[in-house]
């Protein structure tokens, strides 16, 4: 019966679906890449003819000081935001992973964050951390503390910002985190019971490891996702005070689009590329030394 | 008969040339592009069009509106593809970029054969040539912005000061902040004035010290002692003085909403505030408009300001009618109600009517932007790369914007805040002009 229904099948039938994803794929993602590379090279403005510059973008780049401090100011931001979604998600997953009456709200509810408009959430923010007016320094003039400047301190305004980020996208890897917990066989805890392991030893000596290439996966797609962190930057800071919040993310659109300096922001995103690429390579080398499938 | 009937040819041809000819701005079924960039006022500019349209039959102008920074991307591509539309809004900020690209016609010939200048506040134009750097006229402005001292009434009656007048000096003007600055159980209750790293903010005292930060001979950042007097004066306001607060004090606001929320008594910044200011005081309390206070070298007779434009494609094949139709953009054709309140229209017989006054509303001393475009020289400090090194928009807390706050924040000294913009915006300039 299945044999009559694929009689029309031949070998080459898969190659001619995946022309159309190939060529959509080309066009609208290698294409605009090979493109900035391109561009990369000359002192596009679109306005005036390009020229070729050779490797003057990417020599100013390295040598502007501001440039170094971006992109310490990105890593900075990547390395809390990673630990941060991976720590707060994990834990919401472990606290939600129950059957529990109304738990289905509370999932909701920690994801909802996910979901809410990013210059949204970054307006309400900057308006809880606000001097004078927000919230949380009334709370602290409550109790007698000085008020600080959440996002007029260069030395915490990024930590600041990151945080926030990481409190609107934890829902997200709380989900990845849970799908990865449902997939541990309920009989390998059972075991681990009975071979008398407490809470402590089962989260750690079997939990973790068996929710390795979850995490896997987690570290990769947070720290991706980290390097994305345009709009909070944008709604709350704009790269202030003293450029401390100045991303490379946020380096390019400001070169970009409104100093229109097309050439230059192209060299920034090809160094955005190796970065990203660099990091997730190495996670990859050392994916085997602590990734355990099951299966 | 046959050197008659040639001759009858040439006469029909000749004919028919100069019927193609003349119809140059009378011509029939065009169609107008025209670009702008302000969505607040398209309904204001659909009124234009259709006015235009009943007095030019067969003519017919197609609107576009854009946010700002959509506007300028999506302009720079159709620039690029040689595909602009006939006529299009145009910054002062990028003036002098487009000019020199050639992206804009050059209306010297129009203005000075076919602009009735009676009718023009003619300064502004000028000021326009002088950004573009041509030498030539790039664009006809529709409106003059400007810059002034806002000032609370009602916080000056209590305080006991006279208000503020054209012979107000600095120290006056320290004085009055002092006086108007409260502090109750250690906090400040109330500012005696605000400002920040913006330009308009810091320009206005520049010009009014008879200073200037741009060396427009060598383009190079070269900012006078009268400039550096008039940021120090700014700076020393906040750090020494205690009569303004630091930019990270002011987070919970927008930065134009400080002045009328009462946070602070006095406030410097663009003249279309005035929208602004009347929407959030309302009758919350009294409040008018002073010329910024003369610095120790000025002469009180040069202001901020700076026009706003429409240009023209230099490729559009409609050049007669849509110089008709920027003449009627600019002037008979709009309306008080697209001024924010504080813009002043270029065209003179709508700014010196008594519309423009507003006499039923606050403030009381609108004449005041008649005489600034009337008596004033007007300055400003636009060069290519202008966004970049003054820190405007969504680079807003970069640039110089970024130093002086930086200075006013307590992140660095003032002379550390002028080295580095020296260097940096040096560093900018160099690139822009090779």
């Amino acid at each position: 019966m299945l044999k009559h229904k694929l009689s029309w099948y031949r070998g080459w039938v898969p190659y001619v679906m995946l022309i159309p994803t190939v060529i959509g794929l080309l066009i609208f993602r290698l294409g605009p890449l090979l493109g900035s590379l391109a561009i990369s090279f000359t002192d596009l403005n679109m306005l005036t003819p390009a020229t070729f510059v050779g490797l003057a973008n990417y020599k100013e780049m390295f040598q502007n000081p501001s440039f170094i401090q971006t992109a310490e100011n990105t890593f900075l931001f990547s390395l809390v935001y990673v630990v941060g979604v991976m720590v707060l998600g994990l834990g919401l997953a472990l606290v939600l992973n129950r059957k529990a009456k109304g738990i289905g709200f509370f999932r909701a509810a920690f994801y909802s964050p996910v979901v809410t408009s990013a210059v949204a959430v970054g307006i309400v923010w900057s308006w809880i951390l606000s001097p004078r007016l927000g919230i949380l320094n009334q709370l602290l003039s409550a109790l007698g503390l000085n008020e600080v400047y959440w996002l007029g301190d260069p030395k915490l305004a990024l930590y600041v910002v990151a945080i926030i980020q990481v409190w609107k996208m934890s829902g997200y890897y709380m989900i990845l985190f849970l799908a990865g917990l449902k997939d541990i066989p309920d009989t390998i805890q059972e075991a681990a019971i009975v071979d008398g392991a407490n809470g402590r030893q089962r989260f750690f000596r079997v939990t973790l490891p068996l929710l390795s290439p979850t995490t896997f996966f987690v570290l990769n797609v947070a720290i991706i996702d980290s390097f994305k962190n345009f709009e909070l930057i944008y709604a709350m800071t704009k790269g202030g005070p003293q450029n401390a919040t100045n991303t490379l993310v946020y380096d390019i659109y400001i070169n970009g689009f409104i100093h229109f300096r097309l050439g230059y922001a192209s060299a920034v995103s090809y160094f955005l590329l190796a970065c990203v690429a660099v990091i997730t390579i190495i996670n990859f080398i050392f994916k085997k030394r602590w990734v355990k499938h099951q299966y | 008969m046959k050197h008659r009937s040639c001759r009858l040819s040439a006469l029909v041809l000749l004919g028919l040339c100069a019927s193609l000819f003349s119809a140059g701005a009378d011509a029939k079924n065009i169609t107008l592009q025209y670009w702008s960039w302000d969505s607040s006022v398209k309904k204001q500019n659909e009124e234009i069009i259709a006015k235009f349209e009943a007095e030019n039959p067969g003519v017919k102008v197609e609107l576009t509106t854009l946010e700002t920074t959509e506007y300028w991307v999506k302009l720079r591509l159709l620039a690029n593809q040689g595909k602009l539309p006939d006529i299009f809004n145009m910054s002062s900020g990028y003036l002098e970029e487009w000019a020199k690209a050639g992206f804009v016609k050059d209306l010297t010939k129009d203005i000075q054969d076919d602009l009735d200048k009676e009718t023009f506040y003619m300064n502004t134009l000028d000021v326009g040539r002088d950004i573009a750097g041509t030498g030539k006229y790039c664009a006809l402005p529709y409106a003059l912005v400007t810059t002034v001292l806002f000032y609370n009434k009602d916080m000056f009656d209590k305080a006991g000061i006279a208000y503020p007048d054209k012979n107000w000096t600095w120290d006056d003007f320290r004085k009055a902040a002092k006086k108007l600055t409260i502090v109750k159980d250690g906090k400040v209750e109330q500012y005696g004035f605000w400002f920040f790293g913006r330009y308009t903010n810091v320009e206005s005292w520049i010009f009014a010290n008879n200073g200037n930060l741009v060396d427009q001979a060598t383009h190079t950042y070269k900012p006078d002692a009268n400039a550096i007097e008039a940021m120090k004066f700014l700076c020393d306001l906040v750090t020494k003085d205690k009569v303004a607060p630091a930019k990270k004090e002011m987070g919970a606001y927008r930065y134009q909403d400080v002045f009328p929320q009462g946070v602070a008594a006095m406030w410097v910044d663009g003249s279309w505030f005035i929208d602004n200011n009347r929407t959030i005081i309302g009758d919350k309390f009294k409040w008018d408009i002073a010329e910024v206070p003369v610095g120790p070298h000025g002469d009180g007779k040069t202001a901020y300001g700076w026009p706003d434009f429409v240009a023209l494609s230099p490729n559009s094949p409609n050049s007669a009618m849509a110089w008709k139709f920027a003449k009627f953009v600019c002037g008979q054709g709009v309306s008080i109600d697209m001024y924010m309140a504080g813009k002043i229209p270029t065209y003179k017989p709508l700014t010196e009517s008594p519309a423009f006054l507003e006499k039923d509303k606050q403030p009381a001393n609108k004449g005041l932007l008649i005489t600034q475009v009337q008596q004033k020289t007007l300055k400003t400090s636009y060069t290519q790369g202008w966004s970049e090194w003054r820190g405007y928009g969504p680079a807003e807390n970069l640039g110089l914007n970024g130093i002086i706050d930086a200075i006013i924040d307590g992140g660095m000294t003032f002379d550390e805040g002028m080295k580095k913009a020296d260097v940096n915006i040096n560093a900018i300039l160099k690139r822009y002009y090779k």
